[in-house]
């Protein structure tokens, strides 16, 4: 089967160049992209935003609006030409031969039809001679493939009763009912938490082993790449910056993108250090910190009610968080790692006073707040500043950089006049040009916005920064040196901070102190020495266990 | 905000065919502002009036030295006057009421989804509570506990407009308070004031704007139906709706004229203004404006 397979690609795709036609003038995307995707066989298609990897991903579907234009070469699939089809003609591959797999699963799904029905039409639509009882037969073994439990009681369940996982399992189901050559997965595990993710890509591993189909996998993440490609395409802007086997790719990168873009990857370290095992479990709690904490956050319960009129709401009483404690050290930072859901965010927000919470008690240096008062009300607003997971939606649009940022120095500020920090001095310490200082956020880069909302916090002069998820929604260079900066300010600025994170490698870089969050409830918690090298609790475990194992050492 | 939109209809009309519905609309608000200038007779002043000339077809030759192109009405009055004086009312009316309109829609609206609570539930069941009753009704129960009179008549029109400013700016103003840098506004101990007028309304104001234009050629409608029903401008400052009213009773013995002229006028109106309306609400669509 090698040999087959190294004489003629099933897919290839060469010197395709393609071209974005809007108002403002026409943009090349792709640049002279050449790939080739052997059976059974499992293809990363790696780069940052705007490398063109899903652009690459979608024409090889035939999936591009018109504004796109082909300027050159040919994508060849069994020999036929992609790239010159009509509609009619994409009909027979698209589903059929060639199908896909995209990030956001509930958008995937028709919401008013069972997955049963969905999964028969898709049978039905690939293959006009199989009977009703047949498809339904098929939808059957499709669901118990990709490993959906009690597939018979599931059958006729809507999506919306499925979790994210086990919707993107049946997305995977659906794309596998023509039989298909080709799967194209565009970010498939990007929308699901670290545990799921490693589920989902060892059944795609599965299936490419079982069936022979291949896979090309579009992701911006390396530990995806790492886990189970076999051969991984590089892309930048546009090109190909490397293509080699994935072994190559990883411990012997020719390009310095490729090796600044493994760099970047956070690495989690699980061995202990050299240090004695025998500390007392009480003395763990806090590290070797000996000063007094910060913040203390003590027995925090929050029920979210429900909408409705107040008799209703009791049923749909969600408890958010369950006693939970926090201890915040002077001068460090402390993580928060948790999955969505856990109640992580939820602790930062009501700890910056943006939120309620029903029982508990906040002291911040010495000073108690009530924190079943709105933040407005008992003082508490103001004191903690926040750095947003999303910059695109955490400066205001109509703002320029620097009406922002005086803002925070006019308003936001808790020293006296004379001591108030300067814009100019922040800008420059946080690596931003004067110039941007004009510019609006929608002209600015993710990693921009996101230094921008960093001096925003700075600038109001806070004890305490709370960090939530900084980093999740920029490219992983960015990442990085975000990261890195923070760690800096934390030390410069005489801050506390509290780093809300599901990264566990990030967590492990920055603090010293860490917190495990699981549904509302604090698993486990110690220093990081501790919970990343010796907690022996099982759910600490499998999230260390989730990570790829190339990054973990 | 300001900028941007007046630049993106600026951009458009590169195009070098200008619209018809764009001229005819250009034209009526020209007509309208030089029509004291323009018009042979002026119909609101009862010494110009010839009343022994009320009802002559179109094309005779009135009294005063001049031709009724149109013809006159009951009254005596030129009708091609009465249309360009009309108009110029049925534009006032419309754009004084639209205007004032958004500004209190857009206003509670916003009010409604910060504050929240016993506010938002008001303001939201008011609103509620007026777009589940039909519009002309809202109007004519405005109307005959105000009294008559052009002033009244605006007020009816904002009675019955604001309620959709509100809900559309509601609905804006709560997702744009969901968004984190409302968050870190708050964070910052902003005043109240600041939050909503430098925060929350400039990003919250844009489809409520889309819907400005749409809603004067509804205002004109409304208008001209409420004057058509006798509840609008006082009959001595006739708008194109009663002047079309006031030929109703005329149809009858084959004086087509007075009806047939206004009603031409308005339908011609309307039907611009709700072109040009499509043709702006599309510019300012964020969704359809291309980076």
């Amino acid at each position: 089967m090698k040999q087959d397979s190294i004489q003629r690609p099933l897919l290839e795709v060469s010197n395709l160049t393609l071209k974005h036609r809007a108002t403002s003038g026409a943009t090349t995307i792709l640049r002279d992209v050449s790939m080739k995707l052997h059976r059974g066989e499992i293809l990363g298609l790696i780069g940052e935003s705007g490398a063109g990897k899903s652009t690459l991903g979608n024409a090889i579907l035939g999936l591009l609006t018109p504004e796109f234009e082909r300027t050159a070469g040919t994508i060849l699939f069994n020999g036929q030409a992609l790239e010159s089809m009509d509609e009619r003609q994409w009909d027979a591959i698209r589903g059929r031969r060639i199908s896909a797999v995209f990030q956001d699963h509930t958008a995937s799904l028709d919401p008013l039809m069972t997955i049963g029905a969905q999964l028969e039409e898709t049978i039905r639509a690939t293959d006009g001679n199989v009977s009703a009882h047949q498809a339904r037969a098929r939808a059957f073994d499709l669901l118990v493939r990709v490993g959906i439990p009690n597939p018979h009681e599931r059958y006729a369940s809507f999506p919306h009763q499925f979790s994210g996982g086990q919707r993107q399992r049946v997305v995977i189901a659906i794309a596998l009912a023509g039989t298909p050559q080709i799967i194209v997965a565009d970010e498939p595990t990007s929308a699901l938490d670290a545990t799921v993710q490693k589920q989902i890509l060892r059944l795609l591993r599965e299936l490419v082993d079982e069936t022979g189909v291949s896979v090309i996998l579009v992701t911006h993440d390396m530990g995806v790449v790492a886990e189970i490609t076999d051969k991984v395409v590089v892309m930048k802007r546009g090109e190909v910056v490397e293509a080699d086997t994935t072994s190559t790719i990883l411990d012997d990168p020719r390009k310095g993108y490729t090796r600044r873009l493994l760099a970047a990857v956070p690495r989690l370290r699980v061995r202990s250090c050299e240090q004695s095992d025998n500390r007392s479990s009480t003395d763990r709690e806090m590290g070797s910190d000996a000063e007094a904490p910060i913040l203390i956050v003590q027995g925090v319960t929050k029920t979210f009610s429900g909408q409705g009129f107040p008799w209703f709401r009791k049923h749909t009483r969600k408890l958010a968080l369950r006693n939970v404690s926090v201890r915040l050290a002077r001068g460090a930072i402390t993580g928060i790692v948790g999955e969505s859901g856990s109640g992580k965010s939820t602790v930062g927000r009501i700890i910056a006073g943006l939120e309620t919470a029903g029982e508990g008690t906040l002291d911040i240096d010495g000073t108690s707040y009530d924190i079943s008062l709105p933040g407005q009300r008992s003082g508490l607003l103001g004191r903690v500043q926040m750095i947003f997971q999303d910059p695109a939606v955490s400066l205001n649009p109509r703002m320029s950089v620097a009406e922002t940022l005086q803002e925070s120095v006019r308003f936001g500020s808790r020293r006296p006049l004379g001591a108030r920090p300067d814009v100019a001095t922040m800008m420059e310490r946080l690596g931003l040009a004067q110039s941007l200082l004009a510019r609006y956020p929608h002209q600015l880069s993710g990693g921009q916005k996101q230094r921008v909302c960093i001096a925003r916090a700075l600038l109001a002069g806070p004890q305490i920064i709370v960090a939530d998820e900084p980093t999740s929604a920029l490219d992983v260079s960015v990442q990085a040196e975000i990261a890195k900066l923070l760690k800096e300010m934390v030390t410069e600025q005489a801050v506390s901070m509290l780093f809300i994170s599901h990264d566990l490698a990030l967590v492990q870089e920055l603090c010293s102190s860490v917190y495990i969050f699981k549904e509302g409830v604090v698993e486990d918690a110690g220093s990081s020495e501790f919970i990343f090298s010796r907690s022996r609790n099982s759910y600490t475990r499998s999230l260390i266990d989730a990570r790829p194992r190339r990054f973990t050492y | 905000m300001k900028v941007e939109t007046i630049r993106a209809l600026w951009k458009r009309p590169t195009r070098k065919s200008v619209s018809l519905s764009k001229l005819l609309l250009a034209t009526y608000i020209l007509l309208a502002l030089v029509a004291p200038i323009i018009a042979p007779q002026n119909p609101h002043d009862p010494l110009q009036i010839y009343a022994w000339e009320a009802s002559s077809p179109p094309l005779a030759m009135g009294g005063g030295g001049y031709t009724y192109l149109l013809g006159t009405d009951g009254l005596g009055r030129d009708i091609v006057s009465t249309i360009l004086y009309g108009l110029r009312i049925s534009l006032v009316v419309s754009i004084t009421s639209t205007a004032i309109a958004a500004l209190i829609g857009v206003a509670a609206g916003v009010s409604a989804a910060y504050f929240g609570k016993w506010v938002d539930v008001v303001i939201m069941r008011i609103v509620d509570l007026q777009l589940s009753l039909p519009t002309i009704l809202v109007a004519l129960i405005a109307i005959v506990t105000l009294g008559p009179g052009i002033d009244r008549i605006i007020l009816a029109i904002i009675i019955v407009q604001w309620a959709v400013y509100a809900r559309i700016a509601r609905g804006v103003a709560l997702s744009e308070i969901s968004k984190s840098y409302l968050d870190a506004a708050r964070l910052q101990r902003l005043p109240t004031r600041r939050v909503i007028f430098r925060h929350l309304l400039p990003n919250s104001i844009a489809p409520a704007i889309t819907l400005v234009p749409i809603e004067l050629g509804h205002a004109v409608a409304l208008e001209a139906t409420l004057s058509f029903l006798g509840l609008g401008v006082p009959i001595d400052k006739p708008s194109l709706g009663s002047t079309v009213a006031s030929g109703f009773q005329y149809l009858l013995t084959g004086q087509y004229w007075i009806s047939l002229f206004p009603g031409l006028a308005l339908f011609g109106l309307i039907a611009s203004i709700n072109f040009v309306g499509e043709d702006v609400r599309r510019l300012l669509d964020p969704r359809n404006r291309s980076i």
